[in-house]
């Protein structure tokens, strides 16, 4: 929406309280976000996750580790769309880094 | 200092024996602010409040607790410390729920793979040997295990003051070859590692834990969890089988006022009240872990530990010997 200021200038002015958001995020750009985030919090190479990983099979990953994860993201990807949030009782639906990529593809939009 | 945060809430005996705990730690000079719902407190006396509507109960899941209950008294004392408004917080609620709160809300110590929690345990004649995990990874990797080394023997010097703190690893014998598969890589793993305060002394078994062949022993959270348990109940039996015998006659009853005074100095060492709680060490901030049933005089210890810890800078320590520049 294009707001003209009250003095008749015809600069467009972007009100105050739009969010702007950048171009949408690609899978690819997810899954790096996730794995970087993931492997801060397990502490282990990023290359050692791959997008069929299992949290609790192959990363050991327990359910806190999951909840850091999922706390990380939403305040990374909070910032390109206001509101990103996952859902408590999604949670346990998670179960891979493919479950989150697809979950935060699909939340962005 | 800045205050030590008190989870008002937490444990069988709140809010009342907390905050009497809390009072009496202040009245000896340690600043303490309290969390929770002030109008459950009762007299609180000049301590500050801060409140939290919400009070995660004892049996809740850890990490989804926190997450939906932002407003927890457990989360707010997280916060506290955080944010700088807080030197340390003590907690004698849930204990996952705690360390989910430390960890989510403080954060992990850059190059920590996983908090774990380091308890004390009597050792009559010797300092009290540091024995972690003591419950917060059931399942661990031999390099966690290192970890659990290296903060362990930081904890052992700045609690107990022990300039070259023995490390040891908990196994089922004393040679280097014996114990399960992770045990036996874990010593493989200790005995390379590096130790900017002390060393590896190899493998102790379950009947040195009260002993002085180690200042710390390090092991999985399962089983620490279950040698921890099997410690407290053993003792508790002990000293009640011991306290019955001694009033069973008369003569017994005579020659245990004689002995009242050792023993009483005994019961106390093995009293958990006397330690407080459990740090959980790995995380950017202080945070103790108080057992369930604290009442006033161990909330009150435990707010001294808070401090002392605080003070010492045991944060930046753990830091540095994980970073191995300690």
């Amino acid at each position: 929406m294009v707001v003209y200021a009250a003095d008749g200038d015809k600069e467009p002015q972007v009100p105050a309280e739009t969010h702007v958001e950048g171009t949408p995020m690609g899978r690819d750009e997810v899954f790096g976000i996730i794995r970087e985030r993931l492997a801060d919090i397990l502490e282990i190479e990023p290359s050692a996750i791959s997008e069929g990983a299992s949290f609790a099979d192959d990363l050991n990953a327990d359910s806190l580790a999951l909840i850091e994860l999922v706390e990380a993201l939403e305040e990374e990807l909070g910032e390109r769309s206001v509101g990103f949030r996952f859902d408590d009782d999604d949670l346990d639906d998670l179960r891979s880094v493919r479950d989150a990529i697809d979950y935060v593809v699909s939340r962005l939009g | 200092m800045l205050p030590i945060a008190v989870d008002a809430m937490g444990g069988d005996n709140a809010p009342s024996e907390i905050v009497a705990g809390a009072r009496l730690a202040a009245d000896e000079g340690t600043p303490v602010l309290l969390v929770g719902r002030s109008d459950e407190m009762g007299d609180t006396g000049d301590l500050p409040v801060i409140e939290a509507s919400e009070v995660i109960a004892m049996d809740a899941e850890a990490g989804s607790s926190v997450r939906r209950m932002k407003d927890s008294s457990l989360v707010r004392a997280a916060e506290a410390v955080r944010d700088g408004a807080a030197s340390a917080m003590v907690s004698a609620g849930n204990t996952g729920a705690t360390m989910a709160s430390a960890l989510l809300r403080m954060g992990r110590i850059s190059g920590v793979s996983r908090p774990a929690i380091a308890t004390l345990l009597p050792a009559p004649g010797t300092t009290p040997t540091v024995l972690l995990d003591a419950g917060a990874n059931s399942e661990c990797n031999p390099e966690w295990l290192v970890q659990f080394g290296q903060m362990g023997a930081v904890f052992a010097r700045d609690r107990l003051g022990i300039a070259e703190p023995r490390v040891a690893l908990l196994s089922i014998g004393e040679e280097a070859g014996k114990g399960n598969p992770l045990v036996k890589e874990a010593y493989k793993a200790l005995d390379e590692a590096e130790f900017r305060q002390g060393s590896f002394i190899g493998n102790v078994e379950g009947r040195d834990l009260l002993t002085d062949a180690a200042d710390v022993v390090v092991t999985d959270g399962f089983t620490g969890n279950v040698a921890l348990k099997a410690l407290e109940g053993s003792m508790k039996t002990l000293i009640g089988a011991l306290l019955t015998s001694m009033t069973a006659r008369p003569e017994a009853a005579e020659a245990a006022d004689v002995l009242a005074p050792e023993l009483d100095a005994l019961y106390r060492q093995f009293h958990p009240d006397t330690y407080g709680g459990a740090m959980l060490l790995g995380v950017r901030g202080v945070c103790i872990i108080s057992h369930g049933s604290t009442g006033a005089t161990a909330m009150k210890n435990a707010i001294g530990i808070a401090a002392e810890m605080a003070e010492a800078g045991v944060v930046d320590h753990l830091a540095a010997a994980v970073a191995g520049t300690g």
